[in-house]
């Protein structure tokens, strides 16, 4: 095998394991034979392509099943990772809670709805009480300051009780709408587990844009990052499923601008614009798509 | 009313214009959609093959055979008579926009 080829190999990573069974052969052929003689590099032009293409290929297999009930799940998901960041900063106050939002994401990220269903239930009841300062479940100390080395308000102490609630009722109501279908959601990518440190410790009605804090900064471009990713997976794939999870992410982020309306700043109503901009996007560009065919 | 447009790019066209002769396998496509555009469009392979799997599965071109050469799997596209319908519409409707352009002007218009 030729240093090109393995690098054409290496490039075609890019590809789902199903596609590259069945095409791997066929393209690097293609590739090796348009190469000229003594070529060892790949053109930057057919690396970007296979890239892109690769990532293209992924999006539309993953556009599979009912759009409705993936998107669902979709958008649990990422609801389920914020409610887990938001309590790392608090790991040695309440362990017990932190370890239950986990399993519960755990349960809700590989689709299983049923043994999710009251996991995230407790986690919801727990998170309503601590933003109501009642001593619900258990005898938890209240307020909830950070651990150590963390900085910040105590645990749901810069907004309103409604956010998180909106929250936490998306996830459960969604899941209760999951387990009705009787369809098994497909599972999700170990990789959201990357996201939780991203945006450990950022709560909508805390994010210190201003004073262009991390946490706020990581928590913005991964909100950009992953709404972008949704119209660009609804514009190939004319699918709304993505469209259906970004809705879901927003609402929350949004009743905490609404609860926290009195302290709201412009650098506030500037994320809030880009989120609903973001989301109309990601939500039109699927009915656009359809009457296309893109190359 | 004329029914929307299709979409089709300036890639996909050539894509298809190549097929029209006859079965292709993706080399052969990439060297004819070459020679038809005149050197202008060189389709890099992951765009050639994202572009064949979109327009298989929305039923433009279809797989008519599989072969073993040199040891590789390679596939011959064979465009339907729906991909064939499209190409030509697209080649009418880019004639009708050039003549707009490219036909000789009547005396009057000099003067107009």
């Amino acid at each position: 095998m030729t240093t090109l080829e393995r690098r054409y190999r290496w490039l075609m990573r890019a590809y789902p394991n199903d596609y590259r069974a069945d095409y791997l052969e066929e393209l690097v052929g293609i590739l090796l034979d348009s190469a000229k003689p003594g070529q060892a590099l790949p053109p930057a032009r057919e690396a970007f392509a296979l890239i892109t293409g690769g990532i293209r290929t992924r999006i539309i297999a993953a556009a599979r099943g009912a759009a409705w009930t993936d998107g669902l799940h979709k958008g649990i998901v990422v609801l389920a990772v914020l409610n887990l960041a938001v309590l790392i900063p608090y790991a040695g106050r309440i362990p017990l809670w932190l370890a239950l939002s986990a399993a519960a994401l755990l349960l809700i990220l590989r689709g299983h709805v049923w043994p999710a269903l009251p996991v995230a239930g407790v986690v919801a009841v727990k998170l309503t009480a601590i933003t109501m300062g009642r001593p619900w479940l258990d005898a938890t100390l209240l307020p909830i300051f950070p651990d150590g080395w963390w900085a910040g308000p105590a645990l749901y102490g810069s907004g309103g009780p409604i956010a998180p609630l909106a929250s936490n009722v998306l996830i459960v109501g969604g899941l209760l709408i999951l387990a009705a279908s009787r369809r098994r959601p497909r599972t999700h990518s170990w990789w959201w587990l990357a996201t939780v440190p991203l945006v450990a410790g950022s709560v909508p009605a805390s994010l210190d844009i201003d004073a262009g804090s991390p946490t706020a900064v990581a928590r913005i471009c991964l909100e950009v990052t992953l709404l972008v990713g949704a119209a660009v997976a609804g514009h190939l794939t004319a699918d709304p499923r993505w469209a259906i999870a970004a809705s879901l992410y927003a609402v929350p982020a949004l009743v905490a601008l609404c609860e926290g309306i009195e302290d709201v700043t412009r650098q506030d109503v500037a994320h809030a614009t880009l989120l609903v901009v973001l989301v109309l996007a990601a939500a039109v560009v699927p009915f656009r798509a359809r009457h296309r065919i893109l190359l | 009313m004329s029914k929307r447009s299709p979409g089709l790019s300036e890639q996909t066209y050539f894509v298809l214009a190549a097929l029209l002769d006859g079965p292709l396998h993706g080399h052969a496509i990439i060297k004819k959609v070459v020679d038809l555009s005149e050197g202008r469009i060189t389709l890099p392979v992951g765009t050639l093959y994202g572009a064949l799997d979109r327009l298989a599965a929305n039923g433009i071109i279809t797989i008519e055979r599989e072969e073993i050469f040199n040891g590789r799997k390679r596939r011959y596209f064979r465009i339907t008579d729906e991909g064939d319908g499209m190409v030509r519409a697209e080649a009418r409707r880019m004639q009708q926009a050039a003549s707009v352009i490219l036909r000789p002007r009547s005396l009057g218009a000099s003067f107009a």
